[in-house]
């Protein structure tokens, strides 16, 4: 704990821990100084002046963003000579700015319409015609409109900063200054879009949301984004039951501000043109549209008439559908179909690490590790590419508190800029590699260990017993792909665990093994592609695929149910650090249906009871008592991440045409 | 009982007033007006059916900035924006409204979307036979709102 100054603004006492800055400690007794470039947690600028106030025994009016709280201090923000200050700072700053608020897209939340309005002189002296530039566009994603903009910086500094990409600077002197894109007329970056949330003006707009509509005419909801397993929320702006936007300016959730390119745009697969509204039924080898009710008795008839002869089931679980979802899908599988053989795409291996930790719940690391612990070591994970938050908030603990990275990795990593070790290991030999970092780990007073597919099995036991023996504090991340990878082995897609990592009594196949089985009567797919890249043995199985297009597997499908998407309804996603988190409903599309809907109507067709999820009362239990799964079952099946980047998303990122537009990130997978 | 001779000139005189107003009023210019056989006059500010308006070069006045439908307290403007190209242009700015439809089911003629209007764009004009057998007909759109252009010479 630091030391605390105390002083004086505004004639209110103020307590604040030295080195706080007047501005934040202004906040904490309720006054508001006005700014434009201060942003929390960004370096400081000082550059538009609007935070000037009057300090005591100081010759001039001093930025509030930039003075640092010292004993004794007094400050005055609402003397007359500040008022002149702000209302001759904000006449200055629009003397160029257009005024088209009615058309511009930040109109409504745009901080410069906001303290005009607070602040603001109400008219201009400068009577000259406002310098024009044309509007440019710098990608697929991002258009700059240089007169709107008020020279903050905001967008260098987290482009810089927060994202490590540095594709924005300021170019040209006094008037012409504008800000400029790295490759001169185009930008080659991440696109995430982050210049445009962090924008206080529209100089910095969107394609997506350009010209689309107004902010107060949206309803926003904010929600888990679908994409990587990372858990950001994304507040989504719908407009007529359309998805106009994500963004996540009001800092709610895991991520704050932060979002990808992924979370911001790639939200256009709801509405493609491919999307299935229609359940589809095989006639004559043909898929033929069908009515809801007269695909689920056929389904519904067809796996009562194999279960009654006792045929072989497969069922394929999902990393995008909800906990209840999936913990309704193992139930049914189970109990209802009578079958073991249950699995998912599994894409790390969480559950060897649990059984590593034999129990120690506090090994497990949260998001908030991420930014807050003294030293991180990444294995073979491209986090600025596979995991945008981890990599966004490591580097912010990194920019912050000095933290420590480690890399060691196949390829370069944007991390290796600031590791302070990196180490380049051939795939499979990436532990070994790590393990040449034990002095300099040891020397760390705790350490946070994220890693990737490429350890697995034995090797995450002999991670963890390599971590134990280095004598610090040490917590794990198993990385792992999709919006609930994670929690799809909670609630036991596996063919050997049942929710909660309790042993089953009976395990059945796993992927790879149903897909092999010659003999399979019916396979199951829900929300997964697996025939993607591999052949079904049993040609004569009934297929039954869950999906929101018509992918390879739903392609070879006997009957295909459209389900709805994680925007589209309402239930609990685990990220991958294990924080569950509840998705909220933003849209609807007709014709589609959640898969918890479909499990349920089939249920009812075929008279099982199934009961409700008991996702809750799992997770409370996991969190009593970490499970300690047997080394065994780990073994079972494969793990293998889809080495997905940041423009890609499995079978989702071929259906969004924004991430298809934009690939001009500098390099992908290592590079 | 027959009427005596003053009787008489009562009724005289009370015929007299009459219809000494009668001619005065024949004679004085009419305020009843003729509606349907004869256009009803309007004061200039009537708030009547809107009539949404065109710069000098044609162009829509409406930049679709939705301000006319958040001042709107019935909630009877619908708008969906749009972004004008090179090649098709409706309005002087970046943006125009794809589709702007009024509910006349709803509207209550306070006039705020003409307050609120920052190009003008959207004004009262004079119409008010806004009644009909079917409601949907009273859902106006763009194309009726719009001032005609003018004939090309």
């Amino acid at each position: 704990m630091s030391k605390l100054v105390r002083l004086e603004i505004d004639g209110k006492p103020v307590e604040v821990p030295a080195g706080t800055l007047v501005i934040n400690a202004a906040k904490t007794v309720g006054i508001e100084i006005p700014a434009f470039c201060y942003y929390d947690g960004l370096t400081l600028q000082g550059a538009c002046r609007m935070c000037l106030v009057e300090v005591e025994k100081s010759p001039k009016l001093v930025t509030a963003c930039t003075l640092a709280a010292a004993e004794g201090m007094v400050v005055r923000t609402q003397t007359p000579q500040v008022v002149q200050a702000r209302k001759a700072m904000l006449e200055f700053l629009l003397t160029n700015h257009p005024l088209d608020c009615p058309v511009c897209d930040k109109g409504g939340e745009c901080e410069l319409q906001d303290l005009t309005f607070r602040y603001g002189l109400g008219e201009s002296r400068f009577l000259e015609t406002k310098v024009h530039v044309p509007e440019k566009q710098w990608s697929a994603v991002v258009y700059y409109d240089a007169p709107r903009c008020i020279l903050c910086y905001r967008c260098v500094r987290i482009c810089k900063e927060g994202m490590g990409v540095s594709a924005l600077a300021v170019v040209s002197r006094a008037v012409d200054s504008e800000i400029a894109p790295n490759m001169g007329d185009h930008l080659y970056c991440d696109e995430c879009g982050m210049c445009i949330d962090i924008c206080p003006v529209g100089a910095l707009t969107s394609q997506d949301y350009r010209y689309q509509t107004r902010p107060w005419e949206m309803k926003h909801v904010g929600t888990i984004c679908t994409h990587c397993a990372d858990g950001c929320t994304t507040t989504l702006g719908v407009y007529n039951n359309r998805v106009i936007r994500g963004n996540n300016h009001d800092r709610t959730g895991l991520n704050g501000e932060f979002l990808c390119v992924k979370g911001r745009y790639a939200h256009d697969f709801i509405a493609h043109s491919e999307r299935l509204k229609c359940p589809l039924m095989r006639v004559d080898g043909k898929l033929v549209e069908v009515s809801w009710s007269q695909a689920l008795a056929e389904v519904a008839a067809r796996f009562g008439g194999i279960r009654s002869r006792g045929g072989k089931f497969g069922v394929i679980g999902s990393t995008r559908t909800t906990n209840e979802e999936n913990w309704y899908l193992q139930k049914f599988a189970r109990e209802g179909l009578g079958t073991g053989n249950i699995d998912h795409h599994r894409s790390g291996d969480v559950i060897s690490l649990l059984s590593a930790l034999k129990g120690r719940a506090d090994a497990l690391a949260a998001t908030s590790d991420l930014y807050e612990r003294k030293a991180a070591l990444v294995i073979g994970s491209d986090l600025a590419q596979q995991h945008p938050l981890v990599a966004f908030q490591l580097r912010a603990n990194w920019r912050h508190h000095e933290s420590h990275i480690y890399t060691v990795t196949r390829g370069p990593v944007r991390e290796d800029a600031y590791s302070r070790l990196r180490v380049r290991a051939e795939a499979g030999r990436e532990l070994a590699a790590a393990k040449s970092l034990r002095q300099a780990l040891q020397a760390e007073p705790e350490l946070l260990i994220l890693f990737g597919d490429c350890v697995r099995g034995a090797a995450v036991h002999e991670l963890v017993e390599f971590g134990d023996s280095l004598g610090i504090p040490v917590r794990y991340i198993c990385l792992v792909d999709y919006v609930n990878s994670r929690g799809a082995m909670d609630m036991g897609l596996t063919p050997g665990l049942l929710p909660g990592y309790q042993p089953a009594a009976a395990p059945g196949l796993d992927l790879a093994g149903m897909l092999a089985a010659a003999d399979l009567d019916a396979l199951w797919v829900v929300g997964a592609n697996p025939l993607k890249n591999a052949a079904l043995a049993a040609e004569r199985a009934f297929v039954v695929v869950q999906d929101l297009f018509l992918t390879e597997t739903a392609a070879r499908a006997d009957i295909v149910l459209p389900a709805a998407c994680a925007y589209e309804k309402t239930g609990t996603v685990t990220n991958v650090c294990g924080e569950v988190q509840r998705l909220s409903r933003a849209v609807t599309t007709m014709g589609a249906k959640p898969d918890l809907e479909i499990f349920r109507s089939l249920a009812a067709r075929m008279g099982l009871d199934l009961g409700e999820p008991e996702t809750d009362r799992v997770y409370a239990e996991m969190r009593r008592q970490l499970p300690v799964p047997a080394a065994g079952e780990a073994a079972r099946g494969v793990v293998a991440s889809a080495g997905d980047t940041l423009f890609t998303s499995g079978t989702l990122g071929r259906y969004c045409g924004v991430l298809r537009n934009v690939r001009e990130a500098p390099g992908g997978l290592y590079q | 009982m027959p009427a005596s001779a003053s009787d008489v000139l009562k009724s005289a005189a009370a015929i007299a007033k009459g219809m000494g107003i009668t001619f005065k009023e024949l004679m004085s210019p009419t305020i009843t007006e003729n509606y349907p056989d004869e256009p009803p006059k309007f004061q200039e500010r009537y708030r009547g059916v809107h009539v949404l308006q065109r710069d000098e070069n044609g162009l829509e006045k409406c930049v679709a900035c939705f301000l006319c439908a958040a001042a709107c307290p019935s909630n009877c403007i619908y708008i969906e924006a749009a972004d004008n190209t090179d090649a098709v242009r409706f309005s002087g700015a970046e943006r125009y409204a794809k589709v702007y439809n009024i509910d006349y089911n709803r509207c209550i003629f306070c006039g705020y979307c003409v307050e609120a209007c920052p190009t003008d764009a959207i004004t009262h004009g004079h119409g008010f036979e806004v009644a009909g057998y079917n409601t949907s007909t009273l859902i106006y759109r763009k194309e009726q709102m719009l001032v005609p252009l003018p004939p090309k010479p």
